[in-house]
């Protein structure tokens, strides 16, 4: 869907038909694959590109979704791709989307990492199968894809062909988060409830940072500092150099959201639906920090939240978009992800 | 109350079943076999009594055959000279239904465990974090790799193979249990339901993540061998009833 965010009307829609379930061997019959979509879409000029549950990944246009034309409208730029895959599931698209100047990438339930063509939709490579899924999304610097796994691996990946870069990094544990990349160093949230820091190019961590539970949403690193939300229901502020923890939030309820920046200001979500604002300008006492500002949406929060110009957008489980204003310090305007038949 | 059921069960149960997988090769399908058998060991004492009524049935049936002859034409006598029968004996034919009942909260527990612990979506993986223990073993199997065989435990089994070895094991273990009864309506009934349950179950094969069909599988084949080596024999497998509905003429 897409809201106008100035007069909040619905611009356009469209609605991604299910596909049927690849199956294999002596098939009983067919059955559909939910369409969920659970990356966050990229918006490139007029195209929208969004990867689905059911392996789909679609180039929409903006216009011709207006108009409300048949898809995939070719002379828009409009393209579908298909993920090969054995069974429902198999070829399930749950990563977020990466892109480049020139191509998309992306991370299969099926194992493999796909490059495809941004203007046309062509498959450029495909690259050897990493693990079994591949859930979390790859992160590009350079001519590099780091792309980490569920089996504990990070491993890298060219660019231009897909194909095994030298450099990997073995854990025990699987990676629970998508890799982020600051400077020369990867952070990343690990099934063993640790945040890992690890240096591109060593095969030894830089420091570890235990948390109750998971690191399961991305952490955020600003000016050397790592906000890392946790499923123990803490948010924590960690020295990205040492692993040093320089304060922590307990917002008593799972962190699944990351957290965004808006100038100095650290906006977080727990599941529930509680917004909490801290100004990292602010003194802390005892390595506590006490929040600028805290809102409630009234729903669970799971998806990333999206800030820009004194506003963030949060899509409840609801299926509500809220626009809170974080100045104003309320709700700004919701609207529903629902259409009316 | 959900929280209680958790605390007390299904975490137990679902990160048990977690360790075992981690300790078994990183493979869930034999945790969840191995997880059967530790169930099935536990609840022994339970089953044991369950088994003796079945067995203690069995040993019955030249008798309950003779009472059959002498009255057949007269089911309310019959009735009570069966259940005459089973009091001389010290047998409750409803006994074996206790044991089965009380063991029915670890079977849930099970099914909960194996749904959770693949976690085939987003949410579900998110689901599992909170029911899951700071163990280390723990936290070294997850996620789990769902290859077992040939199956992937997190889809539906479409191959019909595993439906065929769910149906076929469950349609033995029955037939193995189920005593012939005097009432031909009754006799209709059991034949139905040794037909009917297989059958379903192995529909349900072809829906379900194929890890809760393992589980079915396994349990079947437990099932299957503890009343074999207990009652010595195959029980009502091999038994034909003598409780033939009169023709009509």
């Amino acid at each position: 869907m897409a809201i106008n965010s100035s007069t909040r009307n619905l611009e356009w829609s469209y609605t991604i038909a299910p596909v049927a379930a690849p199956s294999s061997g002596l098939s009983c019959g067919q059955s559909s694959v939910s369409t969920t979509i659970y990356g966050t879409p990229i918006v490139d000029g007029d195209i929208v590109y969004v990867g689905s549950y059911s392996g789909q990944v679609l180039a929409l246009n903006t216009v011709a979704r207006s108009q409300a034309l048949a898809f995939p409208q070719t002379r828009y730029g409009e393209w579908e791709w298909n993920c090969p895959g054995t069974n429902a599931g198999s070829n399930a698209i749950v990563a977020d989307l990466v892109m480049s100047e020139e191509a998309l990438y992306v991370s299969s339930s099926n194992g493999r990492v796909y490059s495809l063509d941004k203007e046309f939709g062509d498959l450029n490579w495909e690259s050897d199968i990493l693990h079994k899924k591949l859930w979390t999304s790859p992160v590009i610097q350079g001519d590099t894809l780091y792309v980490g796994t569920f089996a504990g691996h990070i491993v890298t990946l060219s660019v231009e062909t897909g194909a095994l870069l030298p450099w990997f990094f073995e854990s025990e544990t699987g990676f629970a988060s998508h890799p982020v990349i600051y400077e020369d160093t990867i952070y990343v949230g690990s099934f063993d409830s640790k945040l890992y820091a690890i240096k591109i190019g060593d095969s030894e961590l830089s420091w570890s940072f235990p948390g109750d539970k998971w690191f399961w949403a991305a952490p955020l690193i600003n000016e050397g500092v790592v906000y890392a939300g946790c499923l123990d229901g803490k948010v924590y502020a960690i020295d990205a150099e040492t692993g040093e923890k320089l304060w922590e939030f307990d917002a008593g309820n799972p962190v699944v959201s990351s957290p965004v920046l808006m100038d100095n200001l650290l906006i977080v979500a727990d599941e529930l639906g509680s917004v909490y604002v801290f100004d990292l300008n602010a003194e802390l006492e005892d390595k506590a920090i006490v929040p600028l500002k805290i809102m409630s949406v009234g729903a669970v929060v799971r998806g990333s939240l999206c800030a820009q110009e004194g506003l963030v957008y949060i899509r409840g489980q609801d299926n509500w978009v809220y626009v809170l204003d974080i100045n104003r310090g309320g709700l700004s305007w919701k609207s529903p992800l629902t259409i009316e038949e | 109350m959900a929280e209680v059921w958790y605390l007390i069960i299904g975490d137990p149960v679902l990160n048990g079943l977690i360790a075992l997988s981690s300790i078994l090769f990183h493979n869930f399908g034999l945790a969840i076999i191995a997880l059967t058998i530790i169930v099935r060991l536990a609840l022994w004492p339970l089953m044991r009594r369950q088994l003796e009524s079945t067995k203690a049935m069995q040993s019955m049936q030249p008798k309950i055959q003779e009472l059959q002859k002498k009255h057949g034409k007269n089911q309310q006598k019959l009735q009570q000279e069966m259940m005459k029968l089973y009091k001389e004996a010290g047998i409750n034919p409803m006994g074996c239904l206790w044991p089965m009942l009380i063991q029915f909260p670890i079977w849930i527990a099970l099914y909960q465990a194996i749904m959770k612990a693949l976690a085939t979506t987003p949410e579900n993986l998110l689901d599992l974090a909170q029911h899951l223990y700071s163990w280390e073993v723990v936290s070294q199997a997850i996620p789990l790799n769902s290859q077992f065989l040939w199956l992937d435990l997190g889809q539906p089994d479409h191959t019909l193979i595993l439906a065929i070895i769910v149906g076929g094991t469950m349609w033995v273990q029955q037939k193995m249990t189920t005593a012939p009864t005097v009432d031909p309506r009754q006799q209709s009934t059991n034949s139905m339901m040794l037909l009917m349950m297989p059958f379903m179950f192995g529909l349900f094969t072809l829906m379900f993540p194929s890890g809760l069909p393992l589980f079915w599988a396994a349990s079947n084949v437990i099932g299957i061998l503890t009343q074999y080596f207990f009652t010595g024999g195959w029980g009502y497998l091999k038994f034909r009833s003598p409780f033939r509905p009169t023709p009509v003429k």
